[in-house]
């Protein structure tokens, strides 16, 4: 039971409530705190500090340089709704689109989705393969930015220090002609998690014709959210097209060391791997040549792609 | 029957509508109770063992504990559903014979404190063998659920005996005959894994006993019986129980039988407070006797050439769980439920009610339809592809029409089924070309209704407005909001005029629950036999009021007068107000139940009662579903169901009643489904692992009403509306995903895995292990 409730409406507050109390949690939207513990998965810790209040975790913005910088308590309604992510940082706005329920996406932060690390946390991929960084603010003013590749470490463990909050994260502009994508297996459309997920961020060459640069990132097939050099250098300096798609595809699905659980089957979640890629490829590849695919890229049915 | 329909206003409001749209309407656990204590059951977290220990008394010492209780704390007798087989008892007695048996009930003075102490609870178990598969269950060498069945009482028409509850058959001609001359026979076996009915409430009791007494406030479909099973397990006069149900958050049938009401009055009673048990969504997947069957289906169907059914063999094994439960009477529904609405000169269908290590099944929504209609209808159409005739023209072809015979020679009326059929197939076609993996895929089918006893006061009161007081229980479907149509007609006033008093059983008289569809089919002849009567009474003062004769008096429009006469009448409410100076406007209404069909059961073993159908509902669900190859996905993109339900009440109400029944049924064809483990226990308990199809999941739905009253039907020729709209959508959307795969999917729920392995792998999925199959003995290697 939690005995302690604190909260604070600047960061410094927040920050040192933190370091005074090593058993207290951060809390923003609670919709992964307070569902584990409503499971009986994980009781409520002894002590939460909630930073739903605080004005400077709040902000989202573009930098001089074109970065996208988006504060902690930034919602996934806000996310997907925003027009300037869809254009330019669209696999972000294809995962916030479809994190749980409409309830959960306007309660529930980016911060939140990062630094409880499921490894099927759907915002995770896309900001992998978009190069963004977190900033990590400590006590005393501390202030540090890591990649968020390296943040999750583990199911429910980060690279966050004790008495570390995430401030915001930033992702870089977008190269001329690239173009991303997230795309999640679905077995029904609001409620879902992921049985497998792929994010995509390729950039064409300057005819268009053929991929100069691809990340590739995997949700849900390890302990935390996985790059997949394997599918990265089966679509790098090739021609586009559907050879190189299922290419990719069959090498992540190669590469990945998938389960057997309630929800699919390891041989189920191999082959869907590449499926997820290579769909996730060819969505990215569409939006980079300036083509419209609607958000999120999830509901996108290709005409033809087996 | 040509008297008019009463009318509905149009959309019609229900009366419990508001309160529940804007969160005012209170539900079981909202209700407030000075001193409240708080009940936690000790479920047994094991598929089948044996009690070596139980010690309660670390747990008794706990802080804020009050009561533990167990088998020892009450009445040792064994009970069981409709006295079918008495197999049970509330607390598990010596042995635990399925993971969410109840072994000890605390009550504390916080959630908290109970929990703590059902984890102080010690038990030691010795693990028995686990039975966990249908067929190996019915082997002379497998381990018994029931050691000792031979001496459990029983119902008169069915034998239990080893793992078996009870076989029923039904049997017309000589099918083995049949299909032995028969040029073209098709063979296959269709298997559904476990579901649930979900409703978003969960079960919740508090009973509160004063004297003698005992208050149950339960989320209860069958108020009346669960009041008769907690009179007869704590051996009590029925007088002496009310059972009072608040608003009910859904039920699904889940809520049907008698749970946990028992346990919580001996709480009560013992710790001499209001004791109150909210089970979590865990415990209401696991421990409430009421889930769907999982299902073996072997069928045999003999054609001709031309695609003319000539007979059919089939054997169901229901997986009845741990308990019987209602599953015995169920089996004979299946059974009714594979022959179909079709012409088939000789039949012989088997259901066999196998015990196993499992949550018991029961009556869930449509008992056994869901799965037996999806068996039946894919092996139609797997049927008309072997005589080379498309499914409409197999159906035409073999659907029964007015006039014909059914399975055990009832007649049947009216040309619902055909009717149906050509309404539906007509609808998917006008929505406009296919897309590429989209399909068509169409199921017939029929439910019959359930005449059974009922009754209604209804009553004027001082100011004209009116009361109907009614033992039927509503559920969430709007039937008993709706009695004051059905009243308003016969006494020419509003709907908006009368209150209801339901849901306890101090108040209205007797009614079956929200069960069987029976509400408005029953409840609403009690009602409108208690309007007629009223009616009556008002001419009857009318009559010295207007110094006329009763015969020459109408009722219109709140007003009794003189026909023909406009200016000689007087107000109910002027009626009414005369009325307290003498006899009172007080009439009850309960009236015979309609006769069942005459038909010929003779060579039919296990009747319990639904050898033939009464009143049947006919019905075809149309279904475009989109597959996705790659993924084996498989979305409805539109579902047309008509149904021919008699006669239209209320065209709001069962509207709603087909459109949920059609997203439900989606769920259940492509989403859900429990998974086992191999140590017969639950692996998906929880909403985020077994999916319900959610709003934004749910396709175009059409619905279209066929009337074709029943001359023993309900209120003016209707049939039962409630369960109907779930029978025949899963086969409609399984025969598209046939379609457009061209590979079958005989496994329910045809789930995308299951999809893209019989599209990448041809495997149908029909010996996927998984409930109703499983480890002949997962237990003995233990």
């Amino acid at each position: 039971m939690t005995e302690h409730f604190a909260a604070p409406t600047t960061l410094d507050a927040a920050l040192a409530l933190l370091a005074a109390d090593p058993a207290a949690r951060a809390v923003a939207g609670g919709t992964d705190l307070v569902v584990a513990a409503r499971q009986g998965r994980r009781p409520l810790p002894p002590s939460i500090v909630a930073i739903d209040r605080i004005p400077e975790l709040a902000g989202a913005g573009i930098d001089a340089d074109g970065s996208l910088v988006l504060g902690a308590l930034v919602s996934h309604a806000w996310i997907a709704s925003d027009a300037a992510i869809a254009r330019s940082w669209t696999a972000l706005a294809d995962a916030s689109a479809i994190v749980g329920s409409p309830a959960t996406r306007a309660t529930g932060t980016l911060g939140g989705n990062l630094m409880n690390a499921s490894p099927a946390a759907e915002t995770t991929a896309p900001l992998v393969v978009l190069d963004g960084t977190v900033s990590l603010r400590g006590p005393a003013g501390s202030e540090r930015a890591i990649a968020v590749a390296d943040l999750a470490t583990g199911p429910g463990r980060t690279a966050a220090r004790a008495g570390e909050l995430l401030g915001s994260v930033r992702i870089p502009a977008p190269a001329s002609r690239s173009g991303s994508a997230y795309i999640r297996l679905e077995y029904r459309r609001a409620m879902e998690i992921a049985v497998v997920g792929a994010a995509v961020a390729v950039t064409l060459t300057s005819d268009g014709a053929g991929i100069a640069a691809a990340r590739v990132a995997l949700t849900a097939v390890a302990p935390t959210v996985v790059r997949a050099p394997a599918a990265e250098a089966e679509l790098t300096g090739t021609v586009v097209g559907w050879a190189a798609f299922h290419a990719a595809g069959g090498a992540a699905a190669a590469s990945a060391q998938p389960i057997d659980d309630v929800r699919a089957s390891a041989d189920y979640r191999r082959a869907m791997i590449a499926v997820v890629v290579a769909r996730a490829a060819a969505a990215a590849i569409e939006r980079a040549a300036g083509r419209p695919l609607a958000v999120p890229a999830s509901r996108w049915a290709p005409a033809v792609d087996h | 029957m040509t008297e008019p329909r009463p009318p509905a206003s149009d959309p019609w409001i229900r009366p419990d509508g508001i309160a529940k749209a804007t969160g005012q309407a209170r539900y079981t656990a909202d209700l407030a109770f000075p001193g409240l204590a708080h009940a936690k059951l000790l479920l047994a977290g094991r598929a089948h063992a044996r009690i070596v220990r139980l010690d309660t008394s670390r747990a008794a010492a706990l802080p804020g504990v009050l009561a533990i209780l167990t088998q020892a704390d009450v009445p040792d007798r064994r009970y069981g559903s409709f006295d079918l087989v008495l197999d049970r008892t509330l607390f598990a007695r010596d042995v635990v014979r399925y993971e969410g048996e109840v072994v000890a009930a605390v009550a504390a003075l916080s959630p908290e404190a109970a929990a703590g102490a059902v984890a102080a609870i010690e038990v030691e178990y010795e693990d028995l063998p686990a039975v966990l598969d249908v067929e190996a269950a019915l082997a002379p060498s497998s381990p018994l659920v029931h050691p000792e069945i031979e001496a459990y009482r029983h119902d008169p028409n069915i034998a239990p005996v080893a793992n078996q509850a009870s076989r029923s058959t039904i049997v017309k001609g000589d099918a083995t005959a049949a299909l032995a001359r028969a040029p073209i026979v098709v063979r296959e076996r269709y298997v559904a894994d476990m579901a649930h009915p979900v409703p978003i409430e969960p079960h919740t009791v508090t009973a509160d006993w004063s004297g003698d007494r005992v208050t149950i406030w339960s989320s209860t479909q069958v108020p009346f019986y669960a009041r008769s099973k907690v009179a007869e397990t704590l051996q009590i006069p029925e007088h002496r129980v009310r059972v009072v149900v608040s608003h009910l958050g859904g039920g699904f049938g889940g809520k049907c039988d008698f749970h946990f009401e028992s346990h919580l009055a001996a709480l009560s009673r013992a710790t001499r407070r209001p004791v109150r048990l909210v089970l979590t969504r865990r415990e209401e997947f696991i421990a409430p006797d009421k889930v769907t069957h999982a299902m073996v289906v072997d069928l045999a169907t003999g054609v001709a050439e031309d695609g003319t059914i000539l007979a059919r063999t089939a054997r169901i094994l229901l997986d009845c769980g741990a308990y019987a439960s209602d599953t015995p009477t169920l089996g004979q529904i299946a059974a009714m439920m594979i022959a179909g609405p079709y012409r088939i000169p000789d039949v012989d269908i088997e259901a066999i009610c196998v015990y196993t290590n499992r949550t018991p099944s029961g009556s869930v929504r449509a008992p056994t339809g869901p799965q037996a209609c999806w068996a039946v209808e894919q092996h139609h159409d797997a049927v008309a592809a072997r005589v080379g005739l498309d499914p409409v023209a197999f159906r035409r072809r073999n659907l029964v029409r007015d006039g014909d015979e059914g399975p055990t020679r009832q007649r049947h009326e009216g040309d619902g089924a055909i009717d149906t059929l050509e309404r539906a197939v007509a609808a998917i076609q006008a929505a406009g070309p296919l897309a590429a993996g989209e399909a068509i895929g169409i199921a017939s089918g029929w439910w019959f209704s359930m005449p059974a006893a009922s009754g209604a006061y209804v009553r004027i009161e001082s100011d004209g407005s009116g009361r109907i007081v009614t033992g039927a229980q509503e559920n969430g479907t709007g039937a008993v909001m709706a009695l004051p149509i059905l009243a308003a007609q016969v006494l020419a006033m509003r709907p908006e005029d009368f209150a209801i008093t339901y849901q306890d059983t101090d108040a209205g008289p007797y009614d079956g629950g929200s069960s069987g569809s029976q509400t408005t089919f029953n409840n609403g002849r009690a009602v409108l036999e208690a309007a007629t009567d009223l009616r009556r009474q008002l001419l009857d003062l009318a009559a010295i009021a207007l110094e006329a004769s009763v015969d020459d008096l109408e009722l219109r429009d709140g007003h009794a007068g003189v026909v023909g006469s406009p200016d000689r009448r007087v107000s109910i409410a002027t009626l009414a107000s005369s009325a307290q100076d003498g006899a009172l406007l007080l009439a009850r209404g309960s009236g015979l139940p309609p006769q069942g069909p005459e038909h010929d059961a003779s060579m039919c073993v296990g009747r319990l009662g639904f050898e033939a159908f009464a009143a049947p509902t006919f019905f075809c669900h149309a279904a475009r579903v989109r597959v996705d190859p790659a993924t084996g996905v498989a979305r409805a993109t539109k579902v047309v169901a008509a149904t021919d339900v008699g006669r239209v009440l209320n065209p709001t109400g069962a509207l709603g009643q087909l459109t949920g029944g059609v997203v439900m049924a989606l769920g259940n064809a492509t989403l859900e489904g429990t998974r086992y483990g191999d140590d017969g226990l639950q692996r998906n308990a929880s909403l985020l692992d077994y999916k319900l199809l959610t709003s934004a999941d749910a396709p175009e739905i059409e619905a279209i009403f066929v009337e074709h009253p029943a001359a023993n039907g309900g209120p003016y020729g209707s049939k039962g509306v409630g369960e109907p709209p779930i029978v025949a959508t899963a086969g409609a959307v399984a025969n598209a995903i046939a379609a457009a795969t061209g590979v079958r999917v005989r496994r329910l729920p045809m789930t995308a895995e299951r999809v893209w392995r019989a599209v990448t792998t041809g495997d149908d999925g029909s010996a996927e292990r998984n409930a109703p199959f499983g480890p002949v003995t997962a237990g003995a290697a233990r």
